[in-house]
């Protein structure tokens, strides 16, 4: 039967490449709850286009978290939310005292960043993806994914630096451990 | 520095999701959602449409095995405030009301009956006693005319301008839901009493829907699951525990248009009446239209307003239907009405 097969086919697909999706999905929307959200919500909408999806279904996939998180949880007001909790959350981590290292603080504004911003970077630091292809994910074009990712790595070259002060002062090697 | 950045970055992500692993059966649990999502989302989104503002979503799963679908209160609420709002003006609404439990004078009780239909602003209503004699008919016309029909005296009166049921100050919603705006205010829904001159004590039967869709758009009301009323499946809708409604609507699956109310004591903890009131929603054809006219059998004398109506306030109690005070209904009100006492052991000695 055709839909078994399907069916088998992307249970296949998903058992290869389930763990790299919801890591991309995490990051996409801040935590591993609302990760495991997104990352449903986009095989849903799989499922409708399973049997007659042409190409990659995890480009697909990809291009569905990237959508939702920057336009479905920005418009459903849940962004803010989110934002907002990991502000608070932010700030108790900069805590010099605080045993944080430069690699979670930058994880942390990451997941400050507008979505756009935000999606742009995950999309070209944790895929890989080039300018032209993260455009192509998120449907927009090669100039807005290059302003987008110019001003996130701007943000974070920011902290970066205030880091490296606080560390300088502290004591504490910039890089962490 | 740049690279540095983008290396940490990247590290960073690395190690932020590297405990992850997707859940077993990821394949399965979207389907389960997305089915979950499609019969949410068929009826959020007629709710939707519907809802003139949010509702929360309280959500019941119907226990009666029959009905293996999800109804959610909003939506059912909302289906029926938009079902009545279209048959107020279209249908008529012919009601059977049965009060029981009615305190009356000198502490019995006792179950009477009426018929009522309303369309528009016409209405008529016809009061039967205990035994189901006919106490009186009345009725309002398009005109705005009042007709009373007293079958104890044999009399009829008819005066204009009278012919408007009194206006219904029913429920309000507020920030806790429903509330009551005064004892007046109750969310009565049928007021059975005297022949009234836009008074208190009639009936108001041609603001029913009006009465009923305060009461479900009051946010009171929360979906019950699915009972039969008189052999056809209905949905059965009930008060919240906090309310001071204290009723039951069951409304058609169909047309969502209430087929059945029961109405108790709004006061917590107080007995007092309960009215069961079966509702039937007739297309406006001449026929039922003519349920609308109160006749005037032959050979009753035509007489003042006055000169039929207080002759009905000097019947036996047991003659007469009883507004309990539990209905909105100020006892006081009707002190002077219920003259006659059953038993001449509580009739005041004479001097």
């Amino acid at each position: 039967m055709a839909a078994d097969r399907s069916a088998a086919e992307l249970e296949q697909f998903l058992s290869e490449r389930a763990d790299h999706l919801l890591r991309t999905a995490v990051l996409l929307a801040g935590s591993r709850e609302a990760g495991e959200d997104l990352l449903q919500t986009a095989i849903e909408r799989l499922l409708r286009r399973w049997r007659r999806l042409d190409g990659d279904p995890e480009g697909y996939l990809r291009r569905t978290l990237c959508n939702l998180a920057t336009d479905g949880y920005r418009r459903t007001g849940r962004w803010r939310q989110k934002e907002r909790l990991l502000r608070a959350g932010l700030r108790q981590e900069q805590d010099p005292a605080g045993a944080v290292d430069l690699r979670d603080a930058l994880v942390r504004l990451l997941l400050r960043l507008p979505p756009r911003q935000r999606a742009v970077l995950v999309l070209r630091y944790w895929e890989q993806l080039t300018d032209a292809e993260a455009a192509e994910a998120l449907g927009c074009s090669e100039g807005t994914v290059k302003s987008a990712g110019s001003r996130g790595m701007a943000r974070l070259r920011e902290l970066a630096g205030e880091w490296n002060d606080t560390a300088a002062i502290c004591g504490r090697n910039g890089k962490g451990s | 520095m740049n690279t540095d950045v983008e290396e940490l970055l990247r590290e960073g992500m690395e190690r932020f999701t590297a405990d992850l692993r997707a859940p077993a059966g990821l394949t399965r649990l979207a389907e389960r959602r997305r089915r979950r999502r499609l019969a949410f989302g068929s009826l959020a989104g007629v709710a939707a449409g519907l809802a003139a503002g949010a509702v929360a979503l309280a959500v019941v799963v119907v226990p009666d095995a029959g009905h293996a679908g999800i109804d959610t209160t909003a939506y059912v609420v909302n289906r029926v405030g938009s079902a009545l709002s279209a048959a107020e003006p279209g249908d008529i609404a012919q009601m059977t009301i049965t009060t029981s439990g009615a305190p009356q004078p000198y502490g019995t009780t006792g179950t009477t009956t009426a018929e009522e239909w309303s369309y528009g602003d016409q209405w008529r209503a016809v009061v039967y006693s205990s035994p189901g004699h006919v106490v009186y008919d009345e009725g309002g016309s398009s005109k705005s005319v009042y007709t009373l029909v007293n079958y104890a005296t044999r009399t009829w009166a008819r005066q204009p301008r009278l012919g408007s049921p009194a206006p219904l100050a029913a429920v309000k919603t507020g920030s806790g839901g429903c509330e009551p705006l005064g004892l007046a205010a109750f969310p009565v829904l049928f007021r059975i009493g005297l022949p009234a001159i836009a008074s208190y004590a009639s009936s108001l039967p041609a603001t029913v829907a009006s009465a009923l869709r305060a009461a479900v758009s009051c946010g009171a009301l929360t979906v019950a699951g699915h009972q039969r009323v008189d052999g056809t499946d209905a949905i059965k809708l009930t008060s919240r525990p906090a309310s001071p409604i204290s009723e039951t609507i069951w409304v058609s699956p169909g047309t969502y248009l209430p087929v059945r109310a029961v109405v108790g004591s709004p006061f917590a903890g107080q007995s007092g009446p309960t009215q069961t009131v079966d509702i039937s929603w007739l297309p406006p054809t001449a026929q039922n239209l003519a349920k609308l006219t109160v006749p005037v059998p032959a050979g009753f004398r035509r007489v003042p307003l006055v000169g039929a109506l207080l002759p009905l306030q000097k019947l036996p109690a047991a003659q007469l239907p009883r507004p309990g005070k539990g209905f909105g209904v100020p006892p006081e009100k009707f002190a002077t009405v219920y003259l006659d006492p059953p038993t001449p052991t509580l009739r005041p000695k004479q001097p």
